[in-house]
C-alpha cells in the first residue's frame, strides 16, 4: 500500500521531471530546425535529428497512455466497490513516469476518495490539497478535489477549510453528478453550523436531486433535511422526509453516523415498520428516559457504522446498486 | 426542435417511425474510418531527406535554398500535426460532452431531449466506439421509456453482442433486457435471462425487482411477495430511491390476494418514495390501484410533481449500469 507521502512526493518528482523533458524535448526540437542555417547541417541532419526526438516523444506519449488507462480503470474500480484493487492500480500509475501531470492528478484523486471511504479523512484531505496545488489539468480534477476537501475537512470538524473549499465551486458550471455532491457536502456543512434557514431554502429542489443520489447518500441528505424542517417549524416536511429516510436506511446506523438526526426520532412512540427502521425510534424512547442519546450512539451504534460501511465499501455487490437503480 | 420535442411527447405512446428509427441509427453511427495521415507525414520527411541529400551534391546556393525550404517544410509540418491534434481533441471533446449531456438528461428524466440528443447524435458516424457504445446503452433507456421495448431488445442483444462491457455495465444491461423481456411477454426469452442474471450475481436488487414483476405479470403474487420479502434489505441498498418499485409491486400482490389492509400500507410507502402516476408509468398493472387506495400526501410545494396529472417521464426499464457514483 502505498503511503500518502510516498504518493506525494512522486507526484512532484515527476510533475517536475516530465515539464523539464518536455521543455527539453521542444528546446532540442527549435535547435534541431535552426541547424538549418549552420554549416554543422552538412555533418549532422536535422531531418533525422527532429525524426530522433519525435520517436522519443512517441514512446513517452505511449507511456503516458497507458498512465492514463491506469487512472481510468482504477475509477471504474472504485465506482464498483473493489477498493483493493483500485489502490493496487493506483499505486502502479503513480510509479509509472507519464508526461501528463492531469493523469497524475486523477491517479492522485482517486487516492483520496479511497481514503475517504477508508474514513482515513487526514490523508484524504491532504492528497487534495496536493491536486489542487498543482493549479493545472482538467477543470472536472479540480472541481472534484475541492468536493472531496470540504467533504474530508467536514469530518475533521474543519468548517472553515470546508467553507473555503466549498466556495470555491460556485464560480464553475458542475455537471449533475458534481451538483449532487455539492448538494451533500453543503448539507452537512450547513447543519453543522446550524444555518437551518439556508437549510431549507429550495427544499423540493433539494429533495428532488436527493432523490437521484445513491441509497446512503440520498437517506442522509433527506434526513438533514428533516432535520431543517423540524427546525424551521416545517412539520409536513419534516415528517414526510423522515418517514422517506424509515424505508431507505437502518436508521440507527444513519444516527451512529449522524447523532444529530437522534432528535428526529426522539419523543416518538417505537413504530413496528421495516427491519430496522423502527430501531432508532424505539432506541431513541428508551434514552428520554434514561440518558443522552450522544453518549450512546457515540459507542456502540457508531462502532456499528463504521463496520458497515467498511463491508460496504469493499463488498462487490456494492456496485449493483448504481447499476441495478 | 422545441417543435419536433413537442411531437414526441404529445405522441409519447405512438411514436412515429421516422424517430428513434433502431435500424438507421446502429447503421448510421458506425465511426468512419478515419483518414491516418501518418503516412503523409513520413513521405513528407522523406521528401526532406532526399531532397537535402540531393542538394548536398550542388553549389553554394542551391543548399542554402533547400536548407531554407526544408527548414520552412518542417515547421509547417509542425504546425499541420499541432492544428489536426487540436482539432481532434477539439472534436472529442464536443463528444463527451454531448453524451455527458445525454446521461444527465436521461438521470433527470428529460426524456424527450435526451431522445432529440440521442437521435442526433446517433445519425452521423461517432468519433470513437466507445461514445457510440454509450449512447446506445442510453438509446435502449430512452426506449423503454417510450415503452417501445421490442426496439430496446433490439440495441440491447446488440450492444451484448458486439461489446465487452466491464461486470457491474453488463449485468446492468442484462437486467435492462430481462426487464423489457418481461414486459414484451416474452416469458421464455425471460426466464432464461433472469437464471443467466441469477448465475452472474444471485444477490442483485435489479434482479429481485424483475423476478418479482415477471412473477406479478403472470399471476404468482405469493411468489413475488416471498422475494420481496425475503430480499428487502438488498433491495434498500441497492435500489436507493426505486424501492419504490419493489413496494409498489409487493402492493398490487397483496391486492391480488385480497389482503386489503397490507396493500394498502404497501401502497403507501411506494408513493412516499415515488409519485404513483410515475409507478404506473413504470408497472402498468400497479395502475388498478388508483381508486382502490390512498396514496401519501407530499407536502404542498411537491404536490404539482405528484399530482395524477404530471406528466413523469419515466421509463418502466429506467435500470442505468455503469453509472458514477461516490462513495
Amino acid at each position: 500500500m502505498i503511503s500518502v507521502q510516498e504518493a506525494i512526493s512522486r507526484f512532484r518528482r515527476d510533475s517536475t521531471m516530465s515539464a523539464v523533458l518536455k521543455f527539453a524535448l521542444g528546446a532540442a526540437a527549435l535547435v534541431a530546425l535552426s541547424l538549418h542555417f549552420f554549416p554543422i547541417s552538412k555533418t549532422i541532419d536535422p531531418t533525422w535529428v527532429l525524426m530522433g526526438l519525435g520517436v522519443v516523444w512517441v514512446t513517452l506519449w505511449i507511456r503516458t497512455v497507458k498512465g492514463s488507462r491506469m487512472a481510468a480503470e482504477s475509477s471504474t474500480l472504485i465506482a464498483s466497490g473493489r477498493l483493493d484493487q483500485a489502490e493496487v492500480q493506483i499505486e502502479l500509475s503513480l510509479r509509472a513516469f507519464s508526461m501528463s501531470k492531469s493523469v497524475k492528478s486523477m491517479s492522485l484523486l482517486n487516492l483520496a476518495l479511497i481514503r475517504l471511504a477508508q474514513k482515513r479523512w487526514a490523508d484524504s484531505a491532504l492528497l487534495c490539497q496536493e491536486v489542487l496545488l498543482a493549479q493545472r489539468g482538467p477543470e472536472s480534477i479540480a472541481k472534484s478535489s475541492r468536493l472531496l476537501l470540504a467533504d474530508a475537512l467536514l469530518e475533521l470538524g474543519d468548517l472553515r477549510g470546508a467553507h473555503e473549499a466549498l466556495s470555491g465551486l460556485y464560480n464553475h458550471r458542475l455537471t449533475l453528478g458534481e451538483a449532487l455532491n455539492l448538494l451533500r457536502v453543503q448539507t452537512d456543512y450547513l447543519v453543522r453550523v446550524e444555518a437551518w434557514g439556508h437549510l431549507v431554502q429550495g427544499i423540493e429542489t433539494k429533495v428532488q436531486m436527493a432523490d437521484l443520489m445513491p441509497a446512503g447518500n440520498s437517506a442522509r441528505t433527506q434526513a438533514l433535511l428533516a432535520l431543517g424542517a423540524k427546525k424551521t417549524g416545517r412539520a409536513d416536511w419534516a415528517s414526510w422526509l423522515r418517514r422517506r429516510v424509515e424505508l431507505l436506511v437502518d436508521t440507527t446506523e444513519l444516527a451512529g453516523e449522524r447523532p444529530i438526526l437522534w432528535e428526529l426520532w426522539r419523543m416518538e412512540e417505537p413504530k413496528p415498520a421495516e427491519p430496522g427502521a423502527g430501531a432508532a425510534a424505539g432506541l431513541a424512547a428508551g434514552l428520554a428516559v434514561g440518558g443522552t442519546v450522544a453518549e450512546v450512539t457515540d459507542g456502540a451504534a457508531g462502532r456499528a457504522v463504521t463496520q458497515s460501511s467498511d463491508k460496504a465499501a469493499g463488498d462487490p455487490a456494492a456496485g449493483d446498486g448504481a447499476a441495478g437503480s | 426542435m422545441r417543435g419536433r420535442a413537442g411531437t414526441l411527447v404529445g405522441s409519447m405512446d405512438q411514436p412515429s417511425h421516422q424517430f428513434l428509427d433502431i435500424a438507421r441509427l446502429l447503421e448510421a453511427s458506425q465511426p468512419r474510418p478515419r483518414q491516418s495521415w501518418f503516412w503523409y507525414g513520413v513521405a513528407g520527411f522523406a521528401f526532406v531527406i532526399l531532397t537535402s541529400s540531393w542538394a548536398a551534391k550542388g553549389t553554394q546556393e542551391t543548399q542554402l535554398i533547400v536548407r531554407l525550404l526544408g527548414f520552412l517544410v518542417m515547421l509547417g509540418l509542425f504546425v499541420v500535426m499541432i492544428v489536426i491534434n487540436m482539432r481532434s481533441v477539439k472534436e472529442q471533446r464536443a463528444e463527451t460532452q454531448r453524451i455527458e449531456a445525454i446521461e444527465e438528461l436521461v438521470q433527470l428524466r428529460k426524456w424527450d431531449q435526451a431522445a432529440m440528443m440521442l437521435d442526433g447524435m446517433l445519425s452521423r458516424p461517432t468519433r470513437t466506439m466507445g461514445a457510440r457504445l454509450q449512447a446506445l446503452v442510453y438509446l435502449a433507456s430512452v426506449l423503454g421509456r417510450y415503452h417501445r421495448f421490442e426496439d430496446a431488445i433490439a440495441v440491447q442483444d446488440y450492444l451484448l453482442e458486439h461489446a465487452q462491457f466491464d461486470p457491474a455495465t453488463g449485468h446492468g444491461l442484462r437486467l435492462m433486457r430481462a426487464m423489457a423481456l418481461v414486459h414484451e411477454d416474452h416469458l421464455f426469452d425471460a426466464d432464461k435471462a433472469i437464471s443467466e442474471l441469477r448465475r452472474e450475481n444471485a444477490e442483485s436488487a435489479g434482479l429481485a425487482l424483475v423476478e418479482m414483476y415477471r412473477d406479478v405479470r403472470t399471476g404468482h403474487p405469493a411468489e413475488a411477495l416471498d422475494i420481496f420479502n425475503t430480499r428487502l434489505p438488498q433491495l434498500r441498498a441497492q435500489l436507493g430511491m426505486r424501492v419504490a418499485d419493489a413496494y409498489g409491486l409487493a402492493a398490487r400482490c397483496h391486492d391480488l390476494l385480497s389482503q386489503e389492509a397490507e396493500a394498502a400500507a404497501a401502497f403507501a410507502k411506494a408513493t412516499l418514495l415515488a409519485p404513483a402516476v410515475e409507478l404506473f408509468r413504470r408497472y402498468p398493472e400497479l395502475a388498478a390501484m388508483k381508486d382502490k387506495y390512498k396514496a401519501t400526501e407530499a407536502p404542498k410545494e411537491l404536490s404539482a410533481m405528484y399530482s395524477p396529472a404530471a406528466d413523469h417521464q419515466g421509463p418502466a426499464s429506467e435500470i442505468l449500469p455503469g453509472q458514477a457514483r461516490w462513495t
